[in-house]
């Protein structure tokens, strides 16, 4: 046996057990969806059949399109980029703030990320009141408020990794230019930014749009967003599992295209700050 | 009009630190002026207190005559090139040249109109339509002085600008920068850690440690008279030798430095008068590499053995690391580097200069440039210039 031998065999093991770690972690991963995808094109009465594909049919999409879910998921898509749209500027001055500034010091910088680690269900009911005498109950404006406002500490603290990642050689280079302060953050920092803001404002869309708690209590049928609309599709005449299924895979439907589209600037945003 | 004067400008942090310490510093319209240290000793600080970029402790600064210790950056009419470079990344070159004009207010033909001149200044022609990434270093660093020469500034503030360039393309902006300089006629304030900058580029230089001032004027002054040890070893390649010693008076009327290695150097006549009130107090004898010689090409060259730890060959020259021999004195605790190595001694020799490590050879030493520093205070203990006296 040549000492090339002895080298190749423990390599070739250790990649082989390797990717058999792999297999079978992507199987337990994969499987779940792959059978709710499969189980969103099979008749109800089929659905909980062992069989890989007793028949195909697209009724569950037809169905559901053509009663309240499509309009739910009107409601999710403007809800959610409201909420995002609304809570971005507020993030991002926010964050510049803490990150160049200073503002604050540290312990406002703890208090942002406190307000995440209270339990949302501890919110929901005040905030019900609340909404309920300013007449933002069963609107979705209501509900872009409190989206926006639960994603704005978690926005403000990626912004502002984001932010100190940026030399601020930048910025300084743009004052003695002839721009203000807020002049370089205006036409230089945002701008270099957006990349990270991207990336702030796809996963506060992603969080908007999978918030079950909060749209529950404040929505009514008409202003019902998707995970609403899916949990009522659990009826008094059992799961509709095949509707159900349909229902997931259109919810994270616009999630896998637009992960697809930015992925790029997520990885970029979220690793900007350490790598620079 | 473009003087910068600092009036015992000093920048005190939060923790009690200073960053600068009474800088009192007047550079007249048109001087390029060197500030050179080691890393942390104040001297980016200074320069952007004088960009306003950072605020002034205490002290006034005046540019052209006024103070602009309030006044904010875009006003004082000055522009920084970064170590960085600092373009804007969204921005083609034509883009970053034309910022600082459009923040003004400049009219579209007349920015394209400086814009050309600068690139074609520059030898940017070609490429003001990429972006900075599209660039080398050293064409990032052309942009940088284009988009602070479009603007026309009173002063142009460079803040190691050469620092990350390779050695040849360093040496080439070296010599632009001069260049510029005469041509523009601007001040120009440049910070650097690099010696050979420091001498070559500049009408005069600023030493700065600790957040000090410690010595300025013409680099070759400078060179020439260093005020301290710090001075002294700070700006040369390999540094001024500093040799423990004691000043004892010679037979006649003469001097001699007597080293703690046992050697004995005769002091120049011309420098007894100054050097006489020391007569048998401890002193540091500086050397500098370069008065080390192989043969005794002036009658007045002292011998001194010195025993071969290294040779560098350089190419042009050869550097010999040795030890003084002699008879030890046992006076060893003014060694200047504080470590229990042996002191070792740089000369700078001729390439030809050939001798095995261990061996002991003659070198001659040209006493007339020596110093003589307080092992205290390491101060230089003062004598007449050479500069500008014939031998």
């Amino acid at each position: 046996m040549t000492s090339m031998d002895r080298n190749e065999r423990p390599a070739f093991r250790r990649r082989f057990g390797l990717h058999f770690g792999l297999i079978v972690v992507c199987a337990i991963v994969l499987l779940p969806p792959l059978w709710v995808l499969r189980t969103s094109f099979v008749p109800e009465q089929l659905s909980y059949s062992n069989e890989l594909m007793p028949a195909f049919t697209t009724d569950n999409y037809s169905a559901l399109l053509s009663g309240r879910f499509g309009q739910s998921y009107l409601n999710s898509l403007i809800v959610a980029l409201g909420s995002v749209l609304l809570a971005l500027p507020f993030a991002a001055t926010t964050g510049y703030a803490f990150a160049r500034f200073r503002t604050g010091g540290r312990w406002a910088r703890f208090a942002v990320l406190a307000t995440q680690m209270l339990p949302p269900v501890a919110l929901v009911l005040p905030t019900f009141t609340l909404f309920r005498s300013l007449e933002l109950s069963n609107s979705l404006t209501g509900l872009i408020i409190v989206y926006a406002a639960l994603n704005l500490p978690f926005l403000t603290w990626i912004l502002m990794g984001f932010f100190e990642g940026i030399p601020v050689d930048l910025e300084w280079a743009a004052m003695t230019d002839g721009a203000t302060a807020w002049g370089a953050f205006w036409r230089i920092v945002l701008p270099v930014s957006m990349p990270g803001i991207a990336a702030a404002g796809v996963l506060g869309f992603i969080l908007a749009w999978n918030e079950f708690l909060f749209a529950l209590v404040l929505s009514g049928p008409k202003t019902a967003t998707i995970p609403v609309a899916l949990a009522a599709l659990q009826t008094s005449n059992g799961v509709q599992i095949a509707k159900v299924s349909a229902g997931v895979v259109l919810a994270i439907l616009p999630l896998v295209v637009a992960s697809r589209f930015i992925q790029r600037f997520i990885v970029q945003g979220l690793t900007f700050g350490s790598v620079k | 009009m473009a003087s910068i004067e600092l009036d015992r400008v000093s920048k005190l942090y939060g923790n009690g630190n200073y960053g600068v310490h009474e800088v009192d510093l007047t550079i007249p319209d048109g001087e390029f002026v060197i500030f050179l240290g080691p890393s942390g000793c104040g001297k980016s600080t200074t320069l952007r207190m004088i960009a306003g970029l950072e605020s002034i402790s205490s002290g006034d600064l005046r540019i052209g005559g006024k103070s602009v210790a309030n006044v904010a950056p875009r006003d004082r009419n000055v522009a920084v090139v970064f170590q960085s470079y600092a373009l804007y990344p969204h921005m083609s070159v034509r883009q970053n040249m034309a910022f600082g004009l459009k923040m003004r207010g400049t009219d579209a033909a007349v920015i394209d109109a400086k814009i050309a001149d600068a690139a074609n200044l520059l030898g940017l022609q070609s490429l003001l339509g990429r972006k900075p990434a599209a660039l080398s270093g050293g064409q990032r660093q052309r942009v940088a002085l284009g988009r602070a020469i479009v603007r026309e500034p009173a002063a142009f503030l460079l803040d190691e600008p050469l620092s990350n360039l390779d050695a040849q393309l360093r040496a080439e902006m070296r010599l632009e920068l001069v260049k510029l300089h005469r041509r523009l006629g601007r001040t120009i304030v440049h910070v650097t850690h690099d010696q050979v900058e420091a001498m070559t580029m500049g009408d005069r230089i600023c030493i700065m440690r600790d957040g000090r001032l410690v010595q300025a004027g013409r680099p070759l002054e400078v060179y020439a008279d260093p005020v301290n040890t710090f001075v002294a070893r700070f700006l040369a390649t390999p540094p001024m030798n500093l040799i423990p010693a004691t000043l004892q008076a010679a037979p006649g009327e003469g001097l001699s430095v007597l080293t703690d290695s046992g050697a004995v150097l005769a002091v120049p006549a011309r420098h007894r008068n100054a050097y006489g009130e020391r007569v048998g107090r401890r002193v540091i004898l500086g050397v500098r590499a370069e008065d080390f010689h192989e043969s005794p090409d002036k009658p007045d060259w002292q011998k001194i053995a010195v025993r071969v730890v290294a040779v560098e060959a350089l190419g042009a020259e050869n550097v010999l690391i040795g030890q003084i021999a002699g008879q030890p004195t046992g006076k060893d605790d003014a060694r200047p580097t504080g470590d229990d190595k042996p002191l070792e001694i740089a000369a700078r020799l001729s390439r030809y200069f050939t001798a095995p490590v261990g061996s002991t050879v003659e070198l001659y030493i040209d006493p007339l440039p020596m110093h003589l520093f307080d092992p205290e205070t390491e101060l230089v203990i003062a004598r007449p210039s050479l500069m500008g006296a014939t031998r």
